[in-house]
């Protein structure tokens, strides 16, 4: 059974936190892997540590123009940065709506064409509280052009229990607040959508 | 001696011009207004004369937003109690039932609204708001469509029904809301800038053509409006590199994008003095721009 994708504390944070300072919208992002030197023989055992998320959009999610713009300037940082775009995640508007539509299979195609073993994330607001205390994730992975849904649990996640401490703790100290996306960077170019002080906060909590 | 007065009494409570800034804006920064109303609420209520009713509306607003029930239900009494058979208050009761998901409920009170008065637009557009609610689009849709025919000149209403088509993905009837939006409107910015995006999405050498324009447009009105130029050097590169267009038209719009791209340079050179990381943004922008060039020629 291949083993996919696998999120540390820093990535799942920020997701969910993306999420939450914007609770009644849409918001979407990317996740991103180190990239591997060489391709080992049974590479696909490996799970593949996503490492952290740059947070994308919120509110309407099916325009171009700018996710074009977004995902080519964050493929750029990655190439510097030696990472490589391994995942896209999605929280619909409605909590109830968990199911990926028709904008999250495109962006998770369009991830998959340069990373095989892309994975595409949705978030189940409906069980999103504050104490986190469990994987609100449902983790899709690209088989001959089809998402299929595998189980999101401890195993997922670099370490869970830090995981969730950590989420647990930003969320109750209202981190979302200071949370950039991209949009926000497009409205102040100031804004960094990298979100040094908050990958600060988790590793102080670390 | 007013403007004395005024500023005396903003001293005494900055919070009451806070609410009232986030009420002018309308911010939806729930959170804010829950921790600021609050306070103001329980502790100066006497001090707050008159605005305490509109600051109690606001409040409960974000209180349902923020599930705060009780708030929110403190709210709504007092409000009550001040102006019993109010249609404003009615609609605050029918909020409230949606906060607590009993559309049902809600829709019942907006229609009561509606029997003694069919013009309330609120009422009507909270009934649209529950379909939105339920995940019925079509239907939402169809209501809004129904609506706006009533009420030609509602622009929150045209440019809600533009995000609608846009989930939807019908982009040409999104396009449509938005000219509506435009020339009623012809100094914004966003409403350019948003039609430009849409009709990008739509694909084809005519609309890319027609974003191009109404990007520069939007720039023209307001030459701050990163998206604007950003789409204006998406747009303007793939005219160029399309194949369908003539060697005149693929200059022009190579002399756009380069325009273009200069701007967007210096407006990240201009943004990251200072901060290390902003750097980084810099460069990748600068290698970015360069490397659709490259894949554009």
């Amino acid at each position: 059974m291949r083993m996919s994708v696998k999120l540390t504390t820093q990535a799942y944070c920020k997701m969910l936190l993306h999420a939450a300072k914007y609770p009644h919208c849409a918001v979407n992002g990317l996740l991103v892997a180190e990239k591997q030197k060489e391709k080992k023989k049974d590479s696909h055992s490996t799970p593949i540590l996503c490492v952290d998320c740059i947070p994308l959009f919120h509110g309407t999610l099916a325009l171009a123009p700018m996710l074009e713009v977004a995902l080519t300037l964050i493929d750029t940082w990655c190439k510097e940065n030696k990472y490589v775009i391994a995942g896209y995640y999605q929280a619909n508007e409605r909590t109830k709506d968990f199911r990926p539509n028709q904008v999250a299979e495109k962006v998770g195609a369009r991830i998959a064409e340069n990373f095989s073993e892309a994975a595409m994330i949705m978030v189940d607001s409906t069980r999103f509280t504050m104490g986190c205390y469990e994987p609100i994730l449902a983790i899709y992975d690209h088989h001959e052009n089809k998402w299929k849904c595998r189980d999101c649990n401890a195993d997922c996640f670099e370490d869970w229990c830090e995981a969730q401490k950590i989420t647990s703790a930003l969320l109750e100290g209202r981190s979302y607040e200071s949370l950039i996306d991209f949009d926000n960077h497009l409205d102040d170019l100031r804004n960094d959508w990298t979100n040094p002080e908050i990958n600060k906060s988790v590793l102080h909590l670390c | 001696m007013l403007y004395e007065s005024m500023s005396f009494l903003y001293y005494l409570n900055p919070e009451k011009y806070k609410l009232r800034k986030w009420r002018e804006d309308n911010h939806r920064n729930s959170e804010q207004i829950v921790d600021v109303g609050e306070e103001l609420i329980n502790e100066h209520a006497s001090k707050l004369g008159d605005d305490i009713w509109i600051i109690y509306e606001q409040v409960m607003i974000a209180a349902l937003d923020c599930s705060r029930d009780d708030l929110a239900w403190t709210c709504l009494q007092e409000l009550k109690k001040q102006f019993p058979g109010s249609q404003r208050v009615k609609r605050l009761a029918g909020m409230r039932l949606e906060a607590l998901e009993k559309y049902e409920d809600a829709s019942k009170q907006y229609d009561s609204i509606l029997q003694d008065d069919p013009t309330n637009t609120a009422a009507r557009k909270r009934k649209i708001s529950i379909l939105k609610a339920q995940g019925k689009s079509a239907e939402a849709i169809r209501e809004l469509n129904e609506y706006l025919e009533q009420f030609v000149g509602d622009q929150e209403a045209w440019h809600e029904l533009s995000e609608l088509y846009i989930n939807e993905h019908d982009y040409g009837k999104a396009a449509f809301c938005l000219e509506e939006l435009m020339m009623t409107n012809p100094h914004n910015h966003l409403y350019c800038e948003q039609y430009a995006e849409v009709k990008y999405t739509q694909g084809g050498l005519e609309n890319l053509e027609l974003s191009r324009k109404y990007f520069a447009q939007a720039l023209k009105l307001n030459n701050g409006n990163m998206r604007a130029l950003f789409g204006l050097y998406m747009s303007a590169s793939h005219i160029a590199a399309s194949p369908k267009v003539n060697a005149t038209v693929k200059k022009a719009n190579v002399k756009y994008a380069a325009w273009a791209t200069n701007q967007i340079n210096r407006a990240y050179q201009l943004a990251g003095r200072g901060t290390k990381e902003n750097k980084c943004s810099v460069k990748a922008v600068e290698e970015m721009l360069e490397s659709m060039q490259i894949t554009m020629s």
